[in-house]
């Protein structure tokens, strides 16, 4: 973790916090104007293990395209000898975000957040100067960096690419957007937006309010009993400036990067859309099914004393969770295992530049 | 040999010789080697050099939780790795030969161009180098945390509520300074033990402080002048045909910092040039020590030369050439060493070269699960 990125992104996300959440129209997401040529380098790149440090995790390794670009897992799998503490969040409408990661703590823009995973030690764990040479010694890249009009393999044009990439997944054929919802999940969106009061904080096109919230989504303990978890959960905490680190046994969530009180336990609202691909949910993975998720807000959240004052019981007939399903059901499109989104080629290697003496570096 | 062909080899040897060395004396320029020094900000204990054993054999202290200090110092590899060019992190490769840990407590600076002031602060560079360690000092402090058997120990030798990272740097240096030899044949012999070196190393030795003036660099008790010089050892052949070595290649020239025109120019390693940003200094290398050399081939900064006899005859025929030739040592010309003249001269380098040094590998304690502290 290098701090002037600290120091940016600290900035950052307080730019972010100030903002507040504007009340959108639900309804289907627009695609984002991306290059095609660099939105297909950012396709290559998201596929290739060579983007971390050992050669053995590609951004695909836990954003996989058959479920919605997360990973099944309840915490996610990390860079040798690490372990993730939280679950992989969907990429699904990524480039409409206006903070990522669980906590809020990247505020910028995609760039960063590639950066961010990428160099991340308990993640990708890559040093990008590396990074930048493995390009240069595949010819491949070479000639689509020339393609999206850049001279040559570079960090900052590969995060572009990348972000590029991530701008492309945007969710389409959702029941919701083509109008083909059943009449249990147009019940169900009744609710959604009148009794069980879901659209106060899932609100907009995402169906989220992107801002942090306290649920009382009880804690994983797989986090402290696998040292390699609670570790990479040190090594984060401590960088993010938490005191008492190593007595920490709570994700601390928004907190960890306000540092208010009122903050502690407070993730950031999820998306809806893809979720059907996207279990296990919440923010540590503790809850395997939609029928879990209902019934969780059905009794009114988790336990914390700084739990939102919105959450009660909702006191939901089994026929209005069906129906709430449903609903939920129909903000999942199509799959994006497809070609548009996955690079099908297995021609990642590198090649000797012949002459070398004589070559360019 | 005619005569024409000899006389300037043999002004150029005397010049080089400078104060005449006589047959058979010790040469005031040599010495035995005696106990290294220790820094006073890390004094030694048992316990301390005990726990830097344990944590140089430790694949915790890298990225991967997979490479320790050991994956490239091997014991039965000499300390070192028995290979041109170490192997790197996996997914990469070093660029330099792994270079002994044995008698490295002697060194003022490490690394080949001295970039590290002490041993601590050189496991901690090896520890975090992209192609070597690529570990992040949070990460590991955080993982020696979870291990018991560290808690205890940095705790009883540091005094650390937490093991501290720094100062596991500093219990590797301590357990490092402890892989010294100071028993060598010639170490002896410079001692007053006239029959610890045989007739051809002690004429290997007349040659060495004489006619070959290795002594010129190759002084002290170490053998070392701890200077630079650019001998003309050729560039590591593996840049012309290995991906991975090219990748490494401009890695180094990228991130210790280069010129543009230089990045895009610069077909060799340039050396002491990326601490001092001296064009003078380019292609320049520490003088390694010659002790411990017997079990740590292959040569020089980037192991070109194979064996002791392909080094001695590297000198002999005036070093070699490569892209720095202008910062090439005055001092390394043509010997003039007759075949007879390498053998004893080789004889005597291997008189540096005591017992081999092998250890018992420490066990490995494991990370385990930290229990919540329970409060009253």
């Amino acid at each position: 973790m290098k701090f002037p990125i600290a120091l940016a992104l600290a900035l950052a996300v307080s730019a972010f916090v100030g903002a507040p959440a504007l009340a959108e129209e639900t309804g289907p997401l627009k695609p984002i104007d991306v290059k095609p040529a660099l939105a297909d380098l950012g396709k290559r790149m998201f596929y290739d293990t060579r983007l971390s440090g050992d050669d053995t995790l590609a951004c695909a390794s836990c954003h996989q395209p058959g479920k919605a670009f997360t990973d099944g897992e309840a915490l996610s799998r990390a860079y040798s000898g690490a372990g993730h503490f939280r679950n992989a969040p969907t990429l699904a409408n990524v480039g409409y975000r206006a903070a990522w990661l669980h906590d809020g703590r990247l505020g910028t823009n995609l760039n960063d957040v590639a950066r961010e995973m990428i160099t991340e030690t308990y993640l990708m764990n890559m040093d990008m100067r590396i990074m930048q040479e493995r390009m240069k010694q595949d010819p491949v890249y070479v000639e689509m960096f020339a393609a999206a009009g850049m001279s040559e393999p570079s960090n900052g044009g590969a995060r572009n690419a990348l972000q590029a990439f991530m701008q492309t997944i945007v969710s389409h054929g959702a029941p919701v957007d083509t109008g083909a919802m059943s009449t249990a999940a147009r019940r169900g969106q009744g609710l959604f937006e009148g009794k069980a009061g879901c659209a106060g904080c899932h609100s907009g096109p995402r169906y989220t309010d992107d801002a942090p919230h306290n649920t009382g989504v009880s804690d994983n303990p797989e986090i402290w009993a696998n040292p390699e978890r609670h570790s990479a959960f040190v090594a984060y905490a401590k960088f993010m400036g938490i005191e008492n680190y190593m007595n920490l046994r709570e994700d601390l969530g928004a907190y960890l990067r306000t540092h208010r009180d009122a903050d502690r336990r407070s993730f950031l609202t999820p998306t809806l859309r893809e979720l059907t691909w996207t279990a296990p949910y919440m923010h540590n993975g503790v809850l395997a099914t939609l029928d879990a998720v209902v019934a969780f807000y059905d009794a009114g959240g988790g336990d914390d004393p700084l739990k939102d004052p919105r959450l009660r019981p909702l006191n939901l007939v089994p026929s209005e969770k069906a129906d709430l399903i449903a609903f939920l059901e129909a903000l999942s499109g199509e799959t994006f295992d497809t070609d548009a989104y996955v690079w099908r080629a297995d021609d990642y290697g590198y090649e000797v530049i012949e002459n070398w003496r004589e070559t360019t570096n | 040999m005619t005569v024409t062909k000899l006389l300037p080899v043999l002004l150029a040897a005397t010049w080089l010789a400078g104060a005449a060395h006589a047959a058979g004396d010790r040469p005031a320029e040599l010495a035995p080697l005696g106990p290294p020094p220790i820094p006073a900000d890390n004094p030694s204990t048992p316990e301390k050099v005990e726990l830097g054993k344990m944590l140089f054999f430790d694949p915790i202290l890298s990225g991967n939780y997979g490479m320790p200090c050991s994956a490239c110092h091997l014991p039965d590899a000499g300390w070192a790795i028995l290979d041109r060019i170490s192997f790197g992190y996996p997914g990469t490769t070093h660029w330099r030969n792994s270079q002994t840990i044995i008698n490295s407590a002697y060194y003022s600076k490490l690394f080949w161009a001295g970039s590290s002031k002490s041993l601590e602060a050189q496991a901690r560079s090896a520890a975090r180098g992209g192609v070597a360690g690529n570990g992040e000092d949070d990460m590991m402090e955080a993982r020696l945390a979870f291990v018991p058997d560290y808690r205890w120990r940095f705790a009883a030798v540091f005094g650390d509520d937490w093991p501290n990272i720094r100062h596991a740097y500093a219990a590797i240096a301590a357990f490092e300074r402890t892989l010294v030899q100071t028993d060598t044949p010639f170490d002896a012999y410079m001692r007053g033990d006239d029959d610890a070196l045989t007739e051809a190393q002690k004429r290997g030795l007349d040659l060495f402080a004489g006619k070959a003036n290795c002594i010129a660099c190759h002084n002290g008790a170490l053998l070392s002048d701890e200077q630079y010089h650019n001998l003309g050892v050729p560039p590591y052949a593996g840049w012309e045909d290995d991906e991975l070595a090219q990748i490494t290649f401009r890695f180094e020239l990228y991130a210790k910092g280069s010129t543009e025109k230089m990045y895009r120019t610069t077909k060799d390693d340039p050396g002491l040039y990326f601490r001092t940003k001296d064009a003078r200094h380019k292609g320049k290398f520490r003088t390694p020590s010659l002790r411990y050399t017997k079990y740590t081939y292959p040569y020089m900064h980037n192991g070109m030369l194979e064996t002791l006899r392909d080094v001695v005859e590297f000198y002999n025929a005036g070093g070699g050439e490569n892209e720095f030739a202008d910062t090439k040592s005055p001092l390394i010309q043509p010997l003039g060493l007759s075949d007879a003249e390498v053998d004893d001269l080789v004889a005597f380098i291997e008189s540096l070269s005591g017992d081999e040094i092998l250890i018992d590998e420490p066990e490995l304690p494991e990370m385990q699960p930290l229990p919540a502290v329970v409060r009253n």
